[in-house]
């Protein structure tokens, strides 16, 4: 979905929660089913924003990035900029560790010499301004929570997270306990989910990688010169 | 452990060719039998007498960005010391079974088909417009 079309549309949740919603519920529905749209939505409380709208539209066919081609000089040039900045990104990672618990054994693992993340270019670093990138390993509890977003915050851009375990991703087993943050997605914004309860040394190795795939593909400066 | 004799010798081994395409993908310069090639296209070697253990199976990837994933399991068995046999030759791991997907998917992420989640249920919480007061 457009990031215009999605702004647009909360907005417009935003000033009339009540009315907004219809027309898009009628007109979605009506395709899928023939009898009669009911008028009536129901669940939709008085002052509550309302239900999301529709998440599939009309089918809009859309370039692949490897088939949108380069048009001249300067988009091959950005684009060679753009590879050369994301090598220098992908090969030396600096991760701000952030252990909590017991996945921080296995993010220990991952710097001992049976994987040696260090010939990936992987240095453990305890200062958030010199990382890039914080794992967040373990359970993430309501009281480390500020902490957390500070050390976030305190990171230069460009700054990734990696979520590890199933603690840091949702709650996992301390999810219905009082004191713990169900996920650290509420309070950063998170790149990579690795599953498992710890993961293993391989899971996270792998999330590293997946990490990398993403850096690879960022379009920096070309991005850039499109706006 | 690389050595410049060992480079040397496997160099004159697999040829400038090849050395070229291991320095390019594995960084490494390796000699080893052929073993065979999985349905996507990707190449997979063995050494079991000159290597190091756990360095005598290696991978060949067809794709430039490659990604473990990219292995089907019955190779990803042999590469993981879990069998002796590679698949072609394996006559349990070899054959497709009626619950196995019949074609491998490597991993999604971060391309076009990679999961997107999606809500269904009613917002925990509601945006709401501030309202300011103006100064006075």
């Amino acid at each position: 979905m457009l990031s215009t079309t999605r702004s647009v549309a909360s907005m417009a949740l935003r000033a009339k929660p009540s009315t907004a919603l219809l027309p898009f519920r009628a007109t979605s529905v009506a395709f899928l089913s023939s009898t009669t749209p009911k008028p009536a939505t129901p669940g939709l409380v008085v002052g509550n924003p309302g239900t999301p709208p529709p998440m599939k539209k009309a089918r809009r066919e859309v370039p692949l990035p490897s088939q949108e081609g380069k048009q001249g000089a300067v988009q091959y040039a950005l684009t060679t900029l753009d590879q050369i900045a994301n090598w220098a990104r992908q090969s030396s990672l600096w991760p701000m560790t952030f252990g909590l618990a017991c996945c921080a054994i296995e993010m220990m693992h991952l710097s001992t010499p049976r994987y040696d993340q260090d010939r990936l270019g992987i240095i453990f670093r305890a200062s958030p301004r010199q990382s890039d990138v914080m794992i967040v390993a373990g359970t993430l509890t309501n009281k480390m929570a500020p902490a957390l977003r500070q050390v976030y915050d305190q990171m230069p851009e460009p700054r990734w997270v990696i979520s590890m375990g199933s603690c840091a991703n949702g709650g996992g087993y301390y999810h219905y306990s009082y004191s713990v943050t169900r996920g650290c997605d509420r309070i950063v914004p998170v790149d990579i989910y690795v599953p498992g309860c710890p993961p293993t040394a391989e899971g996270l190795m792998y999330g590293i990688f997946q990490l990398q795939k993403k850096m690879r593909h960022t379009k920096i400066t070309r991005m850039w010169y499109r706006k | 452990m690389s050595t410049v004799m060992r480079t040397l010798r496997n160099l004159r081994k697999v040829g400038l060719k090849d050395y070229w395409h291991q320095l390019q993908n594995i960084g490494d310069t390796k000699a080893g039998t052929f073993i065979g090639t999985d349905r996507y296209g990707n190449k997979f070697y063995e050494n079991l007498g000159e290597e190091l253990p756990l360095r005598t199976r290696w991978v060949d990837y067809k794709d430039h960005e490659y990604d473990p994933s990219q292995i089907e399991p019955g190779w990803h068995a042999w590469m993981s010391y879990m069998v002796d046999k590679p698949p072609p030759k394996d006559t349990i791991i070899g054959q497709v079974r009626a619950w196995e997907p019949t074609e491998h998917r490597p991993v999604l992420t971060w391309s076009r088909s990679g999961y997107k989640p999606y809500n269904t249920v009613k917002n925990k919480y509601s945006p709401w417009t501030p309202v300011a007061k103006p100064r006075q």
